[in-house]
């Protein structure tokens, strides 16, 4: 285990509102880090995060403020050297360090350069939309001056236009050809791993402990993705499996009420999974209410628009309008199915059919009924976790745009046959939590689990970015 | 034998997180820092997560109890198998009073045992069961017994874990062949102590079958425990047995050990093997028990678990907001008036208007030397009006602002021109409010031909 002396130290540094905050919040996944705003000098503190892989730390990030002076500061470094005499870069920086103005004008550039020094090299972040000016060049000169890896990351390239081919050959020209395109808004999915390897190339030493931070990396992020599509999966179970009866004389509206509660209510428990899974708690947004874009995502589930968004075919169900999303039929208890029923009471335990067989037949004799919910509420349902997933997957922790939620284009889910999962499901009513009659049981989890695994192998929607 | 003691740990675990499944998450503050204090991995933490809060919760007291009530149970089924198996074998062989019918004994000490075994293997065929009947009806029966919510969750939880390890089908089979072990001994022994008690007859009855029938059956039967030394009637006994002559002297013996032989073999010998093999996979499945971090309870542990991510803390507090302010103009002011551009972008038109008549109009000023230049050239030439053009798009930093206010401090009048990008981010307002925050009281231009007109005619 290394000693935290030998753990490898990077400060971001860079100028003033370029996303150095952001690239923090996306690298350590906290969308709590610091402060962000489209303003100058927003983080006037060095503050610093550790990565751990496997529980051991392996890289700490440190935050600095933005370099607002850099000509000025440039300028006073290059009057320090008394006549006479030659003083090496990191040297210059520890005598201005020393000096009086490390505490008065240029405050903000001393915690920057005092940071550089401590660590072993450093992200030099910049705003690709911006032009490169005689202070960015001036920045980078006190920069090199500690002596330290610079890698460049160019921000902001994930939307044209930006300036990133004039920044590419303005820092051939300063020697550093080794640089990093990273969006921290909406970063590549692969945009860490570049990073680190790009990093690794720089630091020698530490290529063992950068590379043990990727394999991490991609360890989380499939298990996240699993993680997923199992949580998307049991809610869809949760649904299908869905049997409430109704019984003789209640109000139908009103169960329907209570079903379509109950189903938005499980939907809303996915999202908030899937935001904690992902690292975006709402608790985060308190202020800010994680921003979903409006017109698809706020349609509500059981509204026929919100089914023809997704490119969904109406059931029979969705036409009725008072009945939109559900059905009410006689009485099953969820035996009259088919084929998928009979092994499904075969494997769930004959003697779970045998219960409900007797429920059935006194159900049928005292006239109840039973709402079940439409299959295309089910493709929704399925649709939308699947696309949330996906957006949480690719999106920073630095991004407060709202969420668009990319349109599907998964056509098995949209209009192809339901998984067999789903139609076993819809046969055992003690499958669903949403009952209050939960029975767990392992052929439920088996079924999670297949469902789960069709989620994964859907395809993903084209990377348009 | 399975590590008892992981078996109870998964179990415990399994327990909570249906538990936490099923009605919400628990307080786990103070069973989180503990964990963390346990192995690196995810799977130890989880596991002391769950003894921690466990504990709390009184979990391990519901699991003991439940352990000691299928305890119970396989104990009471256990002395049900023994009486049953003696049963079978006394009733099997009657009071002795008539001949002994050999078939129908057979049939009574192997024939129900014979039918589950078959039926256990048939579920092999079909697939996709989670394994014996009997074992299903015995969990379903505690579910429907256990009392209190979490009584349920026991067994619950113990037949999820084991059936996602593949080890639920062995354990139940072990359980089950060992149960039909433990009654085939039984009826062994019984069948032992009556036969060396007792004086038997044996006979085969038949109204239908031709006595030939027999003759094969018997020798069929027999033909594999008399390979393993167990007696085997010949022929000429197995004719003489119609229950019509008298025995010869050795046939009782000889029946008597073809019975014994074909219960041991066909009986008891299977069953150990498959109680055997059965014990053997569930304790292999039951050796790989791991925590799944995919399963819903557990996928928003991890993060509060095994922490990617820790905070270091900042240096100091916040660093004062430097921002410079604008000197006083300068008073000796001449005549005519500049337009500059500073940090402009290198594809900005420059400069952006005609100039009127009399202005003066150096470089855009990027670097330190032009900054110098301007700066030099304006100390020793005071303009009345000076404008500059700044590009709107890129943010207004300290040492813009230095700038500013060290151009301004050389010029009778100095105003702002903020040229809009065609494209990409607008900051007119930051640059707005930066500049009065430096004391820049004159608003901004944001239009050329404002810009124009000051730099013409000045306010006037």
């Amino acid at each position: 285990m290394p000693e935290s002396a030998d753990v490898l130290k990077v400060a971001v540094a860079g100028h003033t509102n370029t996303g150095k905050t952001s690239l923090m919040r996306t690298l350590t996944r906290d969308p709590a880090f610091g402060k962000v705003a489209d303003s100058p000098g927003t983080t006037r503190r060095v503050e610093g995060s550790r990565l751990l892989a496997q529980g051991r730390p392996v890289l700490e990030l440190f935050d600095t403020p933005g370099m607002e002076d850099g000509i000025a500061l440039l300028e006073f470094l290059e009057r320090l050297p008394r006549p006479g005499e030659r003083l090496d870069g990191p040297a210059r920086v520890q005598r201005f360090l020393e000096g009086p103005e490390a505490h008065g004008r240029f405050e903000q550039e001393a915690r920057v350069l005092r940071k550089l020094l401590d660590c072993d090299a450093a992200l030099y972040v910049i705003d690709a939309r911006d032009p490169v000016l005689g202070k960015h060049r001036d920045e980078l000169a006190i920069l090199a001056g500690c002596a330290r890896p610079l890698l460049p990351v160019l921000n902001f390239v994930g939307r044209p236009p930006h300036r990133a081919d004039a920044w590419r050959e303005a820092l051939g020209r300063l020697g550093l050809h080794v640089q990093v395109e990273f969006d921290t808004v909406a970063p590549a999915l692969d945009g860490e791993q570049q990073l680190y390897s790009r990093l690794a190339t720089l630091l020698d030493r530490h290529r063992p402990a950068l590379a043990a931070l990727m394999a991490d990396l991609d360890r989380q992020r499939r298990e996240r993705r699993e993680a997923a599509a199992g949580l998307v999966a049991d809610m869809l179970v949760d649904v299908a499996a869905l049997r409430l009866p109704v019984r003789g004389g209640e109000d139908e509206q009103a169960a329907l009420a209570g079903v379509r509660e109950r189903v938005r209510a499980r939907e809303q428990q996915c999202v908030e999974a899937l935001l904690a899974l992902y690292r975006f708690r709402p608790g985060d947004y308190a202020a800010d209410p994680l921003p979903l874009d409006g017109t698809r995502w706020g349609m509500d589930l059981f509204h026929p628009q919100a089914l023809k968004d997704m490119g969904i075919g109406l059931g029979k169900g969705m036409v009725a309008g008072a009945m939109a999303g559900a059905t009410l039929d006689a009485f099953t208890a969820g035996l009259s199915l088919g084929a998928a029923t009979l092994i499904g009471a075969a494997a769930g335990g004959l003697w779970q059919g045998a219960d409900r067989l007797g429920q059935r037949v006194l159900g049928r004799l005292r006239g109840w009924r039973e709402l079940t919910v439409d299959d295309p509420v089910l493709r929704l349902l399925a649709l939308r976790q699947q696309a949330l997933a996906r957006a949480l997957e690719r999106r920073g922790h630095a991004a407060r745009d709202p969420l668009r939620l990319a349109p599907p284009s998964d056509e098995a889910w949209r209009s192809g046959p339901l998984p067999e999962a789903l139609a076993e499901a819809r046969s055992q009513p003690s499958w669903s939590s949403l009952s209050g009659r939960l029975a767990d049981s392992p052929r439920r989890e088996a079924v999670v689990r297949s469902l789960a695994a069709a989620l994964l192998d859907a395809p993903a929607p084209a990377d348009g970015g | 034998m399975p590590r008892s003691g992981a078996l109870a740990d998964h179990w415990l675990a399994e327990t909570l997180r249906l538990r936490e499944a099923h009605w919400g998450p628990l307080d786990d503050a103070h069973a989180v820092r503990q964990a963390r204090l346990a192995g690196p991995a995810f799977q130890d933490r989880v596991l002391a997560r769950a003894r921690s809060l466990g504990e709390r919760n009184g979990l391990p007291a519901t699991l003991q109890g439940w352990r000691r009530a299928a305890a119970a149970t396989l104990a009471a089924a256990a002395a049900f198998a023994v009486l049953a198996g003696a049963g079978a074998a006394t009733a099997a062989l009657g009071d002795g009073a008539r001949p002994v019918n050999i078939l129908w004994a057979l049939g009574a000490l192997l024939g129900l045992h014979a039918l589950t075994m078959l039926l256990w293997l048939g579920s092999f065929l079909v697939g996709g069961g989670e394994g014996s009947w009997l074992g299903q009806a015995w969990l379903w029966a505690t579910r429907r017994l256990a009392r209190g919510p979490d009584a349920a969750l026991a067994p619950q939880a113990l037949s999820t874990l084991l059936a996602r390890h593949g080890a639920l089908r062995w354990l139940l089979g072990a359980v089950t062949h060992a149960w039909w072990l433990l009654a085939l001994t039984a009826a062994l022994l019984a069948l032992l102590v009556v036969l060396s008690t007792r004086r038997y007859g044996f006979a085969w009855e038949t109204t239908l079958l031709d006595p030939d029938t027999f003759v094969r059956l018997a020798r069929a039967v027999g033909w594999l425990p008399a390979r393993l030394g167990f007696a085997l009637p010949d022929e000429a006994m197995v004719r003489a047995s119609d229950g019509l002559q008298a025995l010869p002297p050795g046939a009782r013996a000889a029946w008597s050990g073809w019975l014994i032989g074909a219960l041991a073999v066909y009986g008891i010998a299977p069953r150990l093997l498959a109680a055997a093999w059965c014990a053997a996979r569930a304790a292999a499945a039951l050796r790989g028990l791991r925590i799944d971090p995919s399963l819903p309870g557990y996928a928003g542990l991890q993060e509060r678990l095994c922490p990617s991510v820790e905070p270091l803390g900042a240096d100091a507090p916040d660093g004062p907001d430097a921002a410079p302010r604008l000197g006083r103009p300068a008073g000796s002011a001449g005549a005519d008036a500049v337009l500059a551009g500073i940090e402009l972008p290198a594809d900005q038109p420059w400069p952006p208007l005609p100039l009127p008549a009399g202005v003066d109009c150096p470089a855009v000023l990027d670097t330190r030397e032009q900054r110098q230049a301007l700066l030099d050239a304006l100390s020793r030439r005071p303009p009345a009006r000076l404008l500059l053009a700044c590009d709107a798009g890129q943010t207004p930093d300290r040492g813009t602002l230095a700038l500013v206010a060290a151009l301004a401090g050389l010029a009778g009048d100095t105003r702002i021109w903020l040229l809009r990008p065609a494209a990409g981010p607008d900051r007119t307002p930051t640059w707005r409010e930066r500049l009065a925050a430096a004391g820049l009281a004159a608003p901004a231009f944001s239009a050329a031909q404002d810009a124009a007109r000051w730099l013409e005619h000045g306010d006037a």
